[in-house]
């Protein structure tokens, strides 16, 4: 009997504080592997300073990432863009014959002014690649859109990305095979703009909230504008070539001070965009040479 | 211990002002270069605990780090280096184990022990150091040859030091 009675409360003790017992264990085992649980947290430690502070290492960094996630997404776009193959040909086709009506134009206007002068003008200036859309996301803050062309098919940081209908952004970051596109609708995308009507110059800039609108800042209030008026690139900042169509007036007002506040919307819609034109500007290098050479006059 | 701990942050001060006010300006053609800081964690007693030697370490090299405006990049080297110490300290030991009290130099345990000691580790700490700042495996035996070169100058500094100190 008194045996029994010992057993119960021996049973007892090791059965009551089991929670504690597993802590216990938990923190035993922590202790155990202190050391190398403290290097791994110091050599994290370590890598967060070394992309933080310096720039050759996260830029490799970030070559690995976009090749990697390149890779990934070229993968999965080869089996979706079947599923549009329809609607691309379509819209391939529409370009095509656009495009054709537009080379009979031209023909016409070189052969008449063939013979009396040479021009320059119709030097070649910009040189327009076509690339796919491999990702795309129009749902963020800050949207990012990866093609499938990249450094080794002559893309570069900074030219433009356009599709018939409009801009669509700038190339931001290369790797061998892929390029990241800082898109219209990101919150750091800026690029000048103008009124086609009236030559007015503003700047465009996304405010986060409907991937179908973009703002237009610093119209001066003594310019007359109206709903649907058209909105298009000017040329200036040596990435989009002038007149690429930006989008309509949808409304606007005059809220603050002298600058109209106007909302845009984009004629290019980022939501369904499949292939894209990369546009690089041939006399870039000569344009940036000569007001490097005026700023340092 | 009071005193023992007081020694060892005047080496840590003394080795980081040799490093950043002398040898940072040293390169031999280029690309030889001393870091002598290492040889603080060498000498670092055995009872040391294992993670106070972690950030001894990891403070050596985030000190170097901040001269250098290589941030995290000798940091990482000298956390390495620390990790595998202990570890480097028991494969070689003697069949009689450590003695409390002795550290280990060139006093306790004879000049061919330390070398072996402070070849492996160098090369480790050096290995890590220049694959980190270069950052690829592109030029691998070019920067492999930098790393033993490297190695061989740290290694002359140390001993250097180490015969300073045993005259006196």
């Amino acid at each position: 009997m008194q045996f029994g009675v010992k057993e119960n409360s021996k049973l007892q003790i090791t059965n009551t504080p089991n929670i504690f017992l597993e802590m216990r264990n938990l923190l035993r085992l922590i202790y155990n592997y202190h050391f190398p649980i403290l290097f791994l947290a110091f050599c994290g430690f370590c890598f967060f300073l070394i992309f933080q502070n310096n720039n050759f290492q996260r830029t490799k960094y970030i070559q690995l990432s976009h090749s990697t996630s390149g890779n990934f997404y070229g993968g999965i776009d080869n089996f979706k863009v079947y599923l549009s193959l329809k609607e691309t040909n379509k819209t391939l086709s529409q370009e095509n014959a656009e495009l054709r009506n537009k080379l009979e134009n031209f023909r016409k206007v070189i052969k008449d002014k063939r013979d009396s002068l040479i021009d320059t003008t119709y030097k070649q200036e910009y040189h327009y690649q076509s690339a796919k859309v491999i990702n795309n996301t129009v749902s963020k803050q800050f949207n990012y859109i990866t093609l499938n062309k990249g450094a080794n098919q002559g893309v570069k940081a900074d030219m433009a990305v356009i599709t018939k209908d409009g801009i669509v952004g700038i190339v931001e970051g290369v790797s061998e095979n892929y390029a990241t596109v800082l898109p219209v609708l990101n919150r750091n995308f800026k690029v000048s703009a103008k009124l086609k009507k009236s030559n007015f110059q503003g700047n465009l800039s996304w405010d986060g909230i409907s991937p179908e609108a973009c703002l237009l800042h610093e119209i001066p209030l003594n310019v007359s504008i109206q709903k649907g008026d058209t909105v298009i690139t000017t040329g200036y900042s040596s990435i989009f070539p002038e007149g690429i169509m930006i989008g309509t007036i949808k409304e606007f007002n005059m809220k603050d001070g002298s600058y109209y506040y106007i909302k845009l919307t984009l004629s290019c819609d980022l939501r369904k965009l499949s292939y894209v034109m990369v546009v690089s500007d041939l006399k870039k290098g000569e344009l940036v040479k000569l007001q490097n050479k005026m700023k340092h006059d | 211990m009071i005193k023992e701990i007081s020694k060892h942050t005047g080496t840590f001060f003394l080795l980081l002002l040799i490093q950043v006010l002398i040898l940072n300006h040293i390169e031999f053609s280029g690309f030889i270069n001393g870091y002598l800081y290492v040889l603080f964690i060498l000498t670092l007693p055995f009872e040391t605990p294992k993670w106070l030697l972690l950030f001894a370490s990891f403070a050596m090299g985030i000190s170097v780090d901040i001269f250098c405006q290589t941030m995290g990049i000798h940091a990482f080297a000298a956390l390495c280096m620390g990790f595998f110490r202990p570890y480097l300290l028991e494969v070689i030991a003697p069949r009689e184990g450590y003695d409390i009290g002795v550290k280990p130099d060139v006093n306790s345990f004879g000049f061919y022990w330390f070398l072996k000691y402070a070849t492996i580790l160098v090369l480790a700490h050096h290995i890590v150091l220049f694959y980190t700042e270069t950052f690829t495996f592109h030029q691998f035996f070019f920067t492999f040859l930098r790393v033993i070169l490297s190695t061989v100058f740290t290694l002359i500094l140390i001993v250097l030091s180490q015969l300073l100190i045993l005259k006196r």
